[in-house]
């Protein structure tokens, strides 16, 4: 019988092919319009999650337990050997490397500033991070060069040092004395993130841990992985592996990207909102559109209907043909929707949606102001499922309105 | 009831709301149908042809009375059983839009015998038979607008007669046709009727539909005032 139900509805609909036409526009237009908003979205999520990671985070970050909650310094790794040899055989990691954090205070000719004094293992940092390829002026930690420092360039500006100056870096150590150091300025960075170019002060790891008393402690392994799709991967592993050495699994926090920085877990909170909204919004522009041509339709063919039902056509019968109608409706629109939305999306996705010119400001959000629209599958599928469920419930009332027809009162109808 | 009799209709009466007062459109009917009749009921527009029909089609129901079609007390089924008995049992020809617009003929034809989910080469295959037993050999595939009014009845009553029911309804059957169209019409069904022994209930007023009569009944004002076997 589904076949036929869905013989009709088609013959039915291109019998009015303005009324139908125009339905299928309008819900065109509207598919299309949402299926690029959501790939938009889903690209700039994407394009934040990756600026977020790779401009210094990392997929996953190990501590020592509780550090993360206190930023003390006296929450350190002592030993982080265990972990470097858990992470030497596991597959999927790009590469990792070891940092000191420790926030401080600069001070150069008079001028002061409060700074995030991180210690980098400089080879290792620019497999991990893209720190090196923010380097604006002057050149990377050398390896060697104890008393080099590298500042983000605002920071630069505040006690207006430029390359070769002098800055004296003062942090508290594990034991609670303050300690000051001398460097020389050797490169200045500049990412477009605040947090970078605000405060960040590079300086080589072990002169870090020299100058706080950390032996060979350190405070982060940064890992970066070789995909976002494997970091739940690495993380179980290495709990596991972390576990089964019988190391008090309590001396280690193993933290995902979203987990080490609570904006990145906001974001995926508000594009899953987003995602949801652009959804609803699928559902009722199906609901605007289709609803009132069936109604009408309906109107038109009562007549019809209760001859169908006079013949013998079951209510449920009846009601299933009209919200087969509805679903071949909503198909033709949102199929030729989809297909414009899809095909923009990947456009843009090829060549990017320059928005620079409105947003110069994005990027201290891991925003780029170019944005490539991404098309996934799972957004592709929720926007499909959300058109047939409007369009099921646009079916509905006038299904039920043609199903509960009195036949020969139906029929008395011109 | 006895073995030859296929309809019994008993103290029928169908009442209708016209501004503060109730309006008998059947007014105790009393009505028999035996297998094999062919019948038309006449009478003047308003008298209460179609409401009767209606009634005997399942297509409405009484306020008060009983009706037994073919041994089954039709009254006490469930709104898709009456859908169901309808199918199985009842061909239905009205006055017009009789056919289903986006369909062709021999689609019209088949989808009752569809709905009783005979396969698609059987139901073709009768359809086309029918069609031909109408005079419409070779206007199988045309749509209901591409024939005219004539055209359009005799594909209905091949629908009606295509599921092989115990009894065609048909109310006005001639009404839009000329008298020549209408006169072949009757011809056809009473032919059907002599041939396949099937019973027919015809609502007209037209004459050319009762000289096609055996049994004439005529209404009046809701009731039923005389029966001549012709
Ligand atoms: N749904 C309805 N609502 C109100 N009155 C109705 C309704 N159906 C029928 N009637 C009335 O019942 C009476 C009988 O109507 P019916 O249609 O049975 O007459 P008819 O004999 O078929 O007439 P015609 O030859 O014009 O078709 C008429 O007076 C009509 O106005
Ligand atoms: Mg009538």
């Amino acid at each position: 019988m589904f076949r036929i139900y869905m013989r009709l509805g088609l013959r039915n609909l291109l019998l009015y092919p303005m009324r139908t036409g125009l339905t299928v526009l309008g819900l065109a237009i509207g598919i299309a319009a949402l299926t690029f908003l959501s790939a938009m979205n889903d690209g700039w999520l994407q394009n934040m999650k990756v600026n977020f990671v790779l401009t210094q985070m990392g997929h996953v970050q190990v501590h020592a337990k509780g550090f993360e909650a206190s930023r003390r310094i006296g929450d350190y790794m002592h030993d982080t050997s265990e972990v470097d040899k858990a992470l030497q055989n596991m597959p999927h990691i790009q590469a990792w490397t070891h940092r000191i954090r420790v926030s401080g205070l600069a001070s150069a000719a008079g001028a002061n500033a409060s700074v995030l004094v991180s210690g980098i293992e400089s080879d290792n940092e620019k497999k991990v991070s893209r720190l090196y390829d923010f380097v604006q002026q002057g050149k990377w930690l050398q390896e060697g060069d104890k008393r080099g420092v590298l500042l983000g360039d605002v920071l630069a500006d505040r006690l207006s040092v430029g390359l070769g100056d002098k800055v004296v870096l003062m942090a508290a150590s594990p034991a609670g004395d303050i300690a000051s150091e001398v460097f020389r300025v050797r490169g200045l960075i500049h990412s477009g993130v605040m947090d970078v170019d605000n405060l960040l002060a590079l300086v080589p790891i072990s002169m870090a841990q020299h100058w706080l008393g950390l032996g060979e402690g350190v405070t982060d392994v940064v890992i970066r992985a070789d995909a976002f799709t494997s970091v739940d991967g690495i993380v179980n592993n290495l709990k596991q592996i972390l576990d089964s050495k019988r190391l008090d699994s309590k001396q280690f926090e193993v933290l995902r990207w979203q987990e080490i920085d609570p904006m990145a877990e906001q974001w995926t909170i508000f594009a899953g909102v987003y995602t949801w909204i652009v959804l609803l919004v699928v559902i009722i522009v199906v609901l605007a559109e289709v609803l009132n041509t069936m109604l009408m339709s309906m109107y038109d063919r009562v007549r019809e209907f209760g001859l169908m039902a006079a013949l013998g056509t079951g209510q449920k019968q009846l009601f299933a043909m009209v919200v087969c109608e509805t679903l071949v409706l909503v198909a033709m629109g949102g199929v030729l929707g989809f297909v414009l939305g899809a095909a923009a999306s990947l456009y843009f996705g090829a060549y990017g949606l320059d928005l620079s010119q409105y947003a110069t400001a994005f990027s201290f959000m891991y925003m780029s102001p170019i944005v490539y629209p991404e098309l996934t599958f799972n957004g592709c599928a929720r926007i499909l499922i959300a058109a047939m469920l409007g369009a099921v419930l646009a079916g509905l009332y006038p299904a039920w309105k043609a199903s509960r027809l009195n036949p020969a009162a139906a029929m008395r109808e011109v | 009831m006895s073995d030859d009799m296929l309809l019994q209709a008993t103290d029928v009466c169908k009442y209708y709301h016209s501004g503060d007062s109730d309006m008998a459109a059947l007014d105790h009917v009393d009505f028999q149908l035996k297998k094999g009749d062919f019948t038309v009921l006449s009478g003047r527009s308003g008298s209460g042809k179609t409401t009767l029909l209606n009634m005997i089609g399942l297509l409405d129901t009484p306020d008060v009375g009983s009706l037994d079609i073919a041994g089954e007390d039709v009254l006490a089924l469930s709104a898709a059983k009456r859908a169901d008995f309808r199918l199985q049992r009842i061909g239905f020809v009205f006055q017009a839009y009789n056919l289903i617009r986006v369909l062709s003929a021999r689609e019209n034809v088949a989808y009752v015998l569809q709905l009783r989910g005979m396969a698609k080469k059987e139901r073709l295959d009768i359809a086309d038979h029918w069609l031909s037993e109408v005079g419409l050999k070779g206007l199988e595939h045309r749509r209901p607008d591409q024939l005219s009014g004539g055209q359009q009845q005799r594909v209905a009553v091949a629908r009606a007669l295509a599921s092989q029911p115990v009894l065609v309804l048909a109310d006005e059957p001639t009404a839009n046709l000329d008298s020549q169209h209408g006169e072949s019409l009757m011809n056809l069904m009473r032919d059907l009727n002599e041939r396949c022994g099937m019973t027919f209930l015809i609502a007209s007023h037209d004459p050319v539909a009762m000289a096609a009569a055996k049994q004439c009944v005529h209404m009046e004002d809701g009731n039923i005032v005389s029966s001549d076997i012709v």
